[in-house]
């Protein structure tokens, strides 16, 4: 529902970097996405390719690496992935979330 | 030939420092701020208008909807001061939205600011606007499987409220089962049932804000 919203937030950054950094054109934008953001990759590659029209980055691909949901209990140190709030080893509710809420730019290909 | 760079540098970085800024400002004035989050017509504005009739707490509003000013309407006539803020189409409310909201609002004396998120199960649970706690709201009329189809929020809550309880019986909602899985999903949050109509459980749910109050006074 809202990638429109965070492919904005992508092609804002990439743009501040490409004036600093002088780069030409950009061919390829990979992502690390948690999860935990609920984003569909469809719906992300095609709003991407919608709001990068007449920009630097027109015509490039975008690749999603998806981030699983991880979870750590505090007190016994077990680590699983997904939604439970509980130890599935020790039963303690003492749980805090590892990975998953990313929404990183990982790594870019751009003629200089 | 083009070249490959490696970035590794977090997207939401500014919204989420803004986020935080909120949290330290409010944080000195001793102001809690509540972000609720629901379904559109789960009745957000319905719980407000009663919760702002006690005046054990000074209150603030940000309204966040689509479109309209209806809802910041409905909170004027209850002669708290509130900001509209029109997303024009984002499903979801942003820090960099709620600073400049905050920014129209006199906040000496202030106890609360309640923020009403755009009617929206989703992804108003991963956008952190600085809040101290979000609150899910579910409707009995939605259905008790809500919270096991968008878990995301009822994880992240601090309370649970189920609003519209006057319709338990008419509609056959099974409250166990709604319940048992909101505790599987978060055992540690508040579990509350409410009815803007009859009243029930707004005493339970304004001492809830009162308890949380008090803790973030200096
Ligand atoms: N029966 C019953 N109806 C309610 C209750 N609370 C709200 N409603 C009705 O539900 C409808 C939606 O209520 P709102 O408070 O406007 O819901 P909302 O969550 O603010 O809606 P949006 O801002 O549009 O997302 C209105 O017609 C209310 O009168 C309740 O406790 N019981
Ligand atoms: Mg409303
Ligand atoms: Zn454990
Ligand atoms: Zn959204």
């Amino acid at each position: 529902m809202h990638e429109l919203s965070l492919v904005g937030a992508v092609v804002e950054s990439l743009e501040e970097m490409a004036m600093e950094k002088g780069w030409k054109k950009v061919t390829k934008v990979t992502l690390r996405i948690g999860r935990m953001r609920q984003v569909i990759p469809e719906v992300m590659i095609f709003s991407f390719s919608v709001v990068t029209e007449g920009t630097i980055m027109e015509g490039s691909s975008l690749e999603i690496l998806e981030v699983p949901l991880m979870s750590r209990c505090s007190f016994c140190g077990e680590e699983w992935e997904g939604l439970s709030f509980q130890c599935p080893r020790c039963g303690s509710d003492q749980v805090e979330t590892v990975s998953g809420m990313e929404m990183d730019l990982e790594s870019v290909e751009v003629e200089e | 030939m083009p070249r490959r760079i490696a970035i590794q540098r977090s997207v939401m970085a500014a919204d989420e420092k803004i986020a935080e800024k909120i949290r330290k400002d409010l944080s000195k004035r001793g102001v809690l701020m509540l972000n609720l989050i629901g379904s559109p017509g789960s009745g957000k504005t319905s719980l407000l208008e009663w919760t702002l009739k006690d005046t054990l707490f000074r209150s603030v509003v940000l309204e966040g909807d689509v479109a309209t000013s209806r809802d910041a309407e409905r909170i004027a006539r209850t002669g708290t001061p509130v900001v509209q803020i029109n997303t024009r189409g984002g499903c979801h409310l942003e820090a960099n939205l709620v600073e400049k909201a905050l920014e129209g609002l006199e906040m000496d004396g202030v106890d609360v600011v309640f923020v009403e998120n755009v009617g929206n199960l989703v992804c108003p649970a991963e956008f952190d606007l600085g809040e101290d706690h979000k609150v899910a709201l579910c409707s009995v009329p939605e259905g008790p499987d809500k919270p096991l189809k968008y878990p995301h929020l009822f994880m992240r809550a601090e309370a649970v409220l189920l609003t519209k309880v006057d319709l338990l019986e008419l509609l056959g909602f099974d409250r166990d089962l709604f319940w048992k899985d909101v505790k599987e999903l978060n055992p540690r949050a508040e579990r509350l049932e409410v009815s803007a109509l009859r009243g029930d459980g707004m005493s339970d749910w304004v001492s809830l804000v009162q308890s949380w109050v008090r803790a973030k006074r200096p």
